[in-house]
C-alpha cells in the first residue's frame, strides 16, 4: 500500500507539469494583445506605445513563450507565482487573501449538500416509486434546473428585501454565509441525491441483500451496514470530483452575493488577462484534484476490503 | 426496510431545527457600516434633522486604494483628490480649482499655475508647488500617456508644467482624473515619485480610513475641505461597499443595507439598470440623473467595402430609429437626433445638425448603388449587456431596409482583436465621457495620431487638431462646429443616444441635485441619511 501511495504521488508531478504547460500556452491563444488589454483596462486611458512596451518588458512578454514558461516554472517550484499584472501584488497573497472565503463557502456547501443528498437519496431509494420518492426526485430535478444566479436573487428578494432576516450581500459573519450556501447547496445536492439513490438501488438489488434478509437481519442493518457501504464507492468517486468546484464552481454565487472568493478572482483575471493569477489558480485546481483523487483511492481500500493495492 | 413514521418525523425535525438554528446564529456585523449613535448636526437656527453617523454607498467597482501598478480608482480620484482646474462644459472653459490662475506661455507649451494659498491635504500638510511637481513626476516615472514633459517649481506656490506640443489640449488635460494632485506623503519614502503608494492623500472632501480589496472602502470627512467650503458634513463615516452585480446592488438598496447606489464614476459601465429606475422611483426611492457628454455610436470600418462609401453609411443612419433605441432604457437616455455630442457640448447647439430617420430613403440608396442584401458584420462587446440589446434592435432595423447584418457578440478581448485587425464592418462604440474627458475623448476618437479612432478623414483630422490647439474660445467653437458638420456630411459615425449618470438613494437620504452633480461624476460630500 505504501509503495502504491508513493508511486501515485510521483505520478502527480508529470501530470501537474502537463497541466501547467497547457494552461500557460493556451492563455496566449486568447484573442487580443494581453499587454495592451491589461494596460488599457487597468490604467483607465488609451495607452501610449511606451506604456505598453514598458509593461511588456516588465512582464517578460517580450521573450519567447518557452523561455517565459521555464522562467515561470522555476519560480513556481520555489513557491513564487509571480505578481498580479492588474494589482502588482504577489499572486500567492491574492489567492491567500481570497482562499478563506472560498473555503468557507465550499466546505459549508459541501457538508450541508452531502448530508441532505444522503437523506434525500436514501429516502428516495427506500420508498422507491412511492409519493415520497417522487417528491425527492422532483426536488432534485428542480435543484438541477434552477439557475443558481436566479435562485440567489430570489432568496435575497425574500429574506433580505422583504423579511429583513439576512444580509443581501457581503462576507464576514455567519449570517452572510447562509444565503450563498443555500443557493449553492440546492444544485450541489440535487445531482448527488439522484446519484446516491441510483447507487443504493443498485446495491439493494444484489443477491447478497436477499441473503441478508433471508438470514433475518433488520432492514436498518441491511441498508446502513451492507447496502450503503457497497453503494459508497461510486458515490465517493463522484464526491471527489466535486472538489474541483472549490475554485471555480462558485462563480455565480460569488458574483450575486459579492462574495470575495477564488471563483470571482479567476473570472476577473481571465477578463483582465491577468495571466499569472489564472495560471496559479489552474495549477492550484489541478493540485487539489490530483491529491483528492489519491485520497479517494486510499479511501476505496478502507471502504471495500476487497480492494488492496499491490505492495 | 421501512422507516417508521416516528423515525421520519424525528429526522426531519432535527434537520429543520438545525437549519433554523444556523439561520439565527451569528454575530453582528463587525466591518464598517454599523449604525452608531445618531449625530445631531449643530446648527445656528432651528433644530435640523438627525443623521446617521455612517452613510453607506453601493458601487460596482473596486476603489484600488492600494494603487498598485495602475493607480487608484476613479471614485477616490474625485472624492479624495482634486485637480488644478475643472472643466465647465456649459461655458467651455477651464475654471480654477487648486490653481488660482495660470499663465499660458509659448502658445501652451508651458503653463505656469499659481496655486491657491492655505489649502491643506487631509493629513495637514500644505498644498504647494512641490506637491504638484511630485504628482507630475509620478506620471512621468510611469510613462503615463497623459504625462507632461516636466514640472518645474518656480516658487513655493507656482509650478510651471512643460508639454511636448503647444496646444490648448495641455490645459484641458489638467482637469483629467489622472492629473489629480496627490500629497508627497502618500508614498513611502515620502516624496519619491517612483515609490509605492501607502494611501492616497489629497485635498478632496474625503480621506481614506480603511480598505479591503473588492469588499469595501471606508472614508471620513476631510475637515480642511469642509472648512474651505464653510459647510459641515452630514456623516462621520462614508462606507462604500463593492457589489459587482447590478441586480444585487438594487436589492441591497431595497433591503436598506446601503443608503444609495451609484453608477461607476467613469461612466459607461457598472450602472444601475435603466429599466429599474422608474420602478424604484415609483416605490419611493429618489433617482438623481445628470446628462453627460457621452454618446454611443455606430463606428464603421471605413477603410474597406462597403463602408468606405459615405452613401452606404448614410443609409445606415437613415435606417436607425433612435427613438426606438432609447426605449430600451425606458427613455432615461436621450436620442442623438441633433448631433454627435449631447446638446450641452460646446458648439453643438449652434451646429444646427439634424439626423433623419427615413428607412425608405435608406432602401433607395442601397437600391441605387446595387447594394441590396449587402452582408455586413457587426461586432459588439459582450461585457456591455445593454449594448447587446441595442445591437439586436439595430440589426433588425438595418435588415428591414436591405442590409444583411451578421451580429457577432464577442468577449472583450476578442472584440478588441477584431477591432484592431479591422476584421469587422460595423461596431458599437462610444464618444465622449464625463465632462472633464470631452477634449480627451475627442483626441482619442478623431486625432490622426491615436490608435483607436472612431473615424478619420483628412478634413476631420485637421479640424480635430485645430480644436485641440486653439486657446481662443470663439475660434475653438468654430472649429468644433465645422468638425461636427464634416462628421455629419461624411457620416463618419452614426450617433445613437446620449448617456446619463445616475444615483439612486433611499427615501431617507437627503441630497441635493446641484451638490450631487456639481461635476459630471456623482459627488457625495453633501449627502446625509436621516434616522
Amino acid at each position: 500500500m505504501l509503495k502504491y501511495i508513493l508511486r501515485r504521488i510521483l505520478q502527480i508531478i508529470p501530470t501537474l507539469i502537463g497541466v501547467s504547460f497547457l494552461s500557460f500556452s493556451l492563455l496566449y491563444v486568447f484573442p487580443g494583445d494581453p499587454a495592451e488589454l491589461i494596460v488599457m483596462i487597468n490604467s483607465g486611458v488609451e495607452p501610449s506605445p511606451e506604456m505598453v512596451e514598458k509593461f511588456r518588458v516588465e512582464a517578460g512578454l517580450d521573450k519567447p513563450l518557452i523561455v517565459q514558461y521555464i522562467n515561470w516554472l522555476s519560480k513556481v517550484i520555489k513557491g513564487d507565482f509571480g505578481t498580479s499584472w492588474s494589482t502588482g501584488e504577489p499572486v500567492i497573497e491574492e489567492i491567500a487573501g481570497r482562499f478563506p472565503a472560498s473555503a468557507q463557502l465550499f466546505f459549508s456547501t459541501f457538508l450541508i449538500s452531502v448530508a441532505f443528498a444522503f437523506l434525500l437519496g436514501i429516502i428516495a431509494a427506500l420508498y422507491r416509486d412511492k409519493a415520497i420518492d417522487h417528491i425527492c426526485r422532483f426536488w432534485s430535478l428542480i435543484g438541477i434546473s434552477i439557475p443558481s444566479f436566479w435562485l440567489g436573487l430570489m432568496l435575497i428578494w425574500v429574506f433580505s428585501v422583504h423579511l429583513h432576516l439576512l444580509p443581501a450581500f457581503g462576507y464576514g459573519t455567519l449570517k452572510h454565509a447562509i444565503l450563498p450556501v443555500i443557493t449553492w447547496s440546492v444544485s450541489f445536492m440535487a445531482i448527488k441525491a439522484r446519484f446516491i439513490r441510483a447507487s443504493l438501488l443498485d446495491a439493494l438489488n444484489q443477491d447478497y441483500i436477499l441473503t441478508a434478509r433471508a438470514k433475518g437481519l433488520s432492514e436498518k442493518t441491511i441498508v446502513f451496514r451492507h447496502a450503503l457501504r457497497n453503494a459508497l464507492i461510486p458515490v465517493v468517486t463522484y464526491l471527489s470530483l466535486s472538489m474541483s468546484h472549490l475554485i471555480v464552481g462558485s462563480v455565480m454565487v460569488e458574483v450575486v452575493f459579492a462574495w470575495p472568493g477564488l471563483g470571482s478572482l479567476l473570472v476577473e483575471s481571465v477578463f483582465k488577462r491577468d495571466f499569472p493569477v489564472v495560471q496559479a489558480l489552474v495549477l492550484l485546481s489541478a493540485v487539489i484534484f490530483t491529491i483528492t483523487n489519491l485520497i479517494v483511492d486510499i479511501l476505496y481500500a478502507v471502504i471495500d476490503p476487497r480492494i488492496r493495492y499491490g505492495d | 426496510m421501512r422507516l417508521t413514521r416516528r423515525d421520519f418525523v424525528k429526522y426531519t425535525v432535527v434537520g429543520a431545527t438545525s437549519l433554523a438554528g444556523v439561520s439565527f446564529l451569528g454575530c453582528t456585523q463587525k466591518e464598517g457600516g454599523e449604525v452608531a449613535k445618531p449625530t445631531p448636526v449643530e446648527t445656528k437656527a432651528e433644530a435640523k434633522p438627525v443623521y446617521k453617523d455612517t452613510f453607506v454607498l453601493g458601487e460596482g467597482k473596486d476603489h484600488r486604494l492600494k494603487g498598485g501598478k495602475w493607480g487608484i480608482g476613479f471614485f477616490p480620484k474625485i472624492h479624495v483628490l482634486e485637480r488644478l482646474v475643472e472643466y465647465d462644459i456649459k461655458n467651455d472653459k477651464l475654471v480654477p480649482s487648486l490653481a488660482e490662475k495660470w499663465d499660458v506661455e509659448q502658445d501652451g507649451k508651458v503653463i505656469a499655475f499659481q496655486l491657491k494659498k492655505g489649502i491643506k491635504f487631509s493629513d495637514g500638510t500644505e498644498l504647494n508647488a512641490e506637491a504638484v511637481k511630485f504628482t507630475m513626476d509620478r506620471l512621468i516615472a510611469k510613462e503615463h500617456s497623459l504625462r507632461p514633459e516636466k514640472a518645474e517649481v518656480l516658487d513655493e506656490y507656482t509650478v510651471a508644467i512643460h508639454f511636448k506640443d503647444a496646444e490648448f489640449f495641455n490645459l484641458a488635460k489638467m482637469a483629467e482624473f489622472h492629473l489629480s494632485i496627490m500629497a508627497p506623503t502618500s508614498v513611502n519614502p515620502v516624496g519619491d515619485p517612483a515609490a509605492e503608494l501607502v494611501k492616497p492623500i489629497g485635498t478632496g472632501p474625503l480621506k481614506v480610513v480603511d480598505y479591503k480589496e473588492n469588499q469595501y472602502a471606508i472614508y471620513e470627512p476631510n475637515k480642511y475641505w469642509y472648512e474651505r467650503r464653510g459647510i459641515e458634513p452630514k456623516f462621520k463615516k462614508f462606507v462604500v461597499k463593492i457589489i459587482p452585480d447590478e441586480d444585487t446592488r438594487v436589492m441591497a438598496l431595497r433591503s436598506g443595507e446601503v443608503d444609495a447606489i451609484s453608477d461607476f464614476s467613469h461612466g459607461g459601465s457598472d450602472y444601475t439598470p435603466r429599466n429599474q429606475l422608474d420602478i424604484l422611483a415609483g416605490d419611493g426611492y429618489k433617482v438623481y440623473k445628470r446628462n453627460i457628454p457621452l454618446t454611443w455610436v455606430i463606428a464603421f470600418n471605413y477603410e474597406k467595402e462597403p463602408f468606405n462609401d459615405s452613401e452606404i453609411r448614410k443609409a445606415v443612419s437613415l435606417a436607425v430609429n433612435r427613438d426606438e433605441i432609447v426605449k430600451i432604457f425606458d427613455g432615461h437616455v436621450r436620442p442623438a437626433w441633433n448631433g454627435m455630442f449631447a446638446p450641452e457640448a460646446p458648439g453643438m447647439a449652434k451646429a444646427g445638425i439634424t439626423y433623419e430617420y427615413n428607412p425608405d430613403k435608406a432602401k433607395e440608396i442601397l437600391s441605387d448603388l446595387g447594394k441590396e442584401g449587402v452582408e455586413v458584420s457587426f461586432i459588439v462587446d459582450k461585457g456591455q449587456g445593454d449594448q447587446i440589446l441595442v445591437a439586436q434592435l439595430i440589426q433588425q432595423q438595418l435588415n428591414s431596409v436591405g442590409f444583411n447584418v451578421n451580429l457577432d457578440i464577442l468577449e472583450g478581448g476578442a472584440y478588441k482583436q477584431k477591432r484592431d485587425t479591422g476584421d469587422y464592418d460595423m461596431r458599437l462604440y462610444y464618444i465622449g465621457g464625463t465632462d472633464r474627458r470631452f477634449y480627451l475623448r475627442l483626441y482619442w476618437r478623431f486625432h490622426p495620431e491615436t490608435k483607436w479612432k472612431a473615424y478619420l478623414s483628412p478634413r476631420t483630422g485637421e479640424l480635430c487638431k485645430a480644436v485641440l490647439k486653439e486657446f481662443d474660445k470663439t475660434k475653438r467653437e468654430q472649429h468644433l462646429i465645422e468638425l461636427y458638420k464634416v462628421l455629419y456630411e461624411e457620416m463618419g459615425v452614426v450617433p445613437l443616444y446620449h448617456d446619463v449618470m445616475t444615483v439612486v438613494t433611499s427615501p431617507k437620504v437627503e441630497a441635493r441635485q446641484e451638490q450631487l452633480f456639481e461635476m459630471a461624476e456623482p459627488f457625495f460630500y453633501g449627502v446625509g441619511a436621516k434616522l
